[in-house]
């Protein structure tokens, strides 16, 4: 009973001590929200780019370009092969069309006026039910390998670099909030440090009564998160802003590609980590000062 | 109650308050400090509270060796010693009921009961009219009466005082010590460092004179 008596005794003292410095507490709490808000608008960014990247046709493709003096016999084995389970879909693009194609694209129907004859091979385009990259290159393999079936082309390079640069970029993100994290425990343990002097006598006069370190320190701390909460509060405002500034252009961008896509807001479980990590970051900042002041009230007694 | 055994206590520079001092005081005793200023007798009190420790010897207050307290078991030590300062050492950012009730938040009581218990010390040393009054706002003596409803209100076994009427004028002064003799008449053992005589020769109890860090008995 004790103990959840100084609890409530400390969380009160600590809404106290917020409201009394209305001010500090604000530009404390919008110093945190800015220096969190950065990796958030990265972290969200690129969550909202792995999106982006997943909307793509990112399924890799294999291209089977087929002998030009490959039999009929053969020709029809390799149709049979594909349409097996294992192959979700598979085109058959013949070599006119091909030509047809390369001339249609801009740049390319200059090579393709010099041709005397059509150089392209029949091809099929082929994209597997499997999409590790394992699996892709087994299957290309084995494709090859029939009889017919000049040369097979895995398509799959530029997805993963993409998927390699968005890796870069999660990583980004972790070293960067990790950066902010300790920016936050600077800023919780400063804004802290001025309130333990401005009650240094109320530290010195409670430990000559009995106080423990503990009864000291926990005003203090439930300062710290109160004011790490307040923080995280602001960063999802600082969020909600810069989301509301940026939905119309990246929508009417993104309808310029014809594409559907819509800035994705964090979703409730990500909105309580960022509180529940501010929190924890501003009580973490208070114990560091706490601790540190209560060491030196002892020695300049 | 409280024994010192040869303790010195020489303060970083090389001052020597204390020197191989030797001390019994029973429980229930009324006991004055006196000396001139700087005779030790702040040190000696705060030795007995592990305010500060000895440099050599043995300080003990009811059976536990006090200079060699661990952090953690020394608050718990103070809640059962009440401290008088001449300062008074008040929180103004408060009012004078709730200077009286942090010794009995810091203990854990319930607030309702702390409430009750704090008011009933603060009739006792006559400021029950100004319970809400900011500390600011009373005078010299008033703050001083208020210093010790805050020593008497978790009801400790021994108070110590520094200079309790230091700067106190007369009236307030004999106030005081009368407060103090009912004190001593419940049984809680007090010690209580002053200069000044009239008090003591009202008072009686054993006297002890301390001059340079040496103390010698005081005939009654």
């Amino acid at each position: 009973m004790g103990w959840l008596r100084h609890q409530k005794h400390a969380l009160t003292a600590a809404l106290g001590r917020l409201r009394a410095q209305p001010v500090s507490t604000l530009l404390t709490a919008l110093a945190m929200g800015v220096a969190i808000s950065l990796p958030a608008v990265l972290y969200l960014g690129l969550g909202n780019l792995g999106q982006v990247a997943g909307n793509l046709p990112a399924q890799p493709e294999i291209s089977l370009f087929l002998d030009t003096r490959a039999a009929d016999a053969q020709r029809a084995a390799i149709a049979a092969r594909l349409k097996q389970p294992d192959i979700a879909e598979a085109r058959f693009v013949p070599r006119d069309e091909a030509l047809a194609a390369l001339s249609a694209s801009q740049g390319l129907s200059d090579i393709s006026a010099g041709l005397t004859q059509n150089p392209l091979p029949d091809a099929w385009v082929v994209r597997p039910q499997a999409t590790s990259r394992e699996s892709l290159t087994w299957v290309a393999d084995e494709l090859g390998k029939l009889p017919g079936v000049a040369e097979t082309h895995l398509d799959s390079l530029w997805a993963d670099r993409l998927q390699a640069a968005l890796a870069i970029g999660r990583a980004g993100v972790w070293l960067l909030a990790s950066l902010f994290a300790i920016a936050l425990i600077a800023i919780s343990g400063n804004a802290i440090r001025a309130q333990v002097l401005a009650r240094r006598d109320e530290i010195l006069v409670s430990r000559l009564i009995g106080a423990t370190d503990h009864y000291i320190r926990r005003p203090f701390l439930y300062l710290g998160a109160l004011q790490g909460l307040l923080g995280g509060l602001a960063a999802i405002g600082v969020l909600a802003i810069a989301g509301g500034i940026l939905r119309a252009p990246v929508e009417r961008l993104a309808a310029l590609y014809g594409s559907t896509f819509h800035l994705l807001p964090p979703t409730p479980i990500e909105i309580a980590a960022v509180l529940a990590l501010t929190a924890a970051f501003g009580w973490l900042g208070a114990w560091l000062s706490v601790t540190r002041a209560l060491q030196q009230v002892e020695a300049t007694r | 109650m409280i024994s010192f055994s040869q303790v010195t206590k020489r303060y970083p520079g090389g001052h020597e308050a204390l020197s191989a001092v030797n001390l019994s005081i029973e429980q229930g005793e009324l006991v004055f400090l006196i000396g001139h200023s700087g005779a030790g007798k702040s040190t000696l009190l705060k030795l007995i509270a592990a305010i500060e420790r000895p440099t050599s010897g043995m300080v003990t207050v009811s059976g536990q060796n006090v200079g060699r307290l661990s952090r953690l078991a020394v608050p718990y030590l103070r809640r059962n010693i009440g401290l008088v300062f001449q300062d008074h050492k008040l929180l103004f950012d408060r009012s004078v009921i709730d200077n009286v009730m942090l010794p009995l938040d810091i203990a854990g009581f319930d607030r309702r009961e702390a409430l009750k218990r704090a008011r009933a010390v603060i009739d006792k040393v006559g400021l029950l009219m100004r319970e809400k009054a900011n500390p600011v706002s009373l005078s010299g003596g008033e703050q001083q009466r208020l210093c010790i409803a805050r020593a008497l209100v978790s009801r400790p076994a021994l108070l110590l005082a520094d200079e309790p009427t230091g700067n106190l004028d007369a009236g307030y002064a004999a106030d005081i010590m009368a407060m103090f003799r009912d004190f001593h008449r419940v049984g809680t053992t007090l010690v209580i460092a002053t200069h000044d005589d009239r008090a003591i020769s009202a008072l009686g109890g054993r006297t002890l004179r301390l001059d340079h860090g040496r103390i010698e008995e005081v005939a009654a």
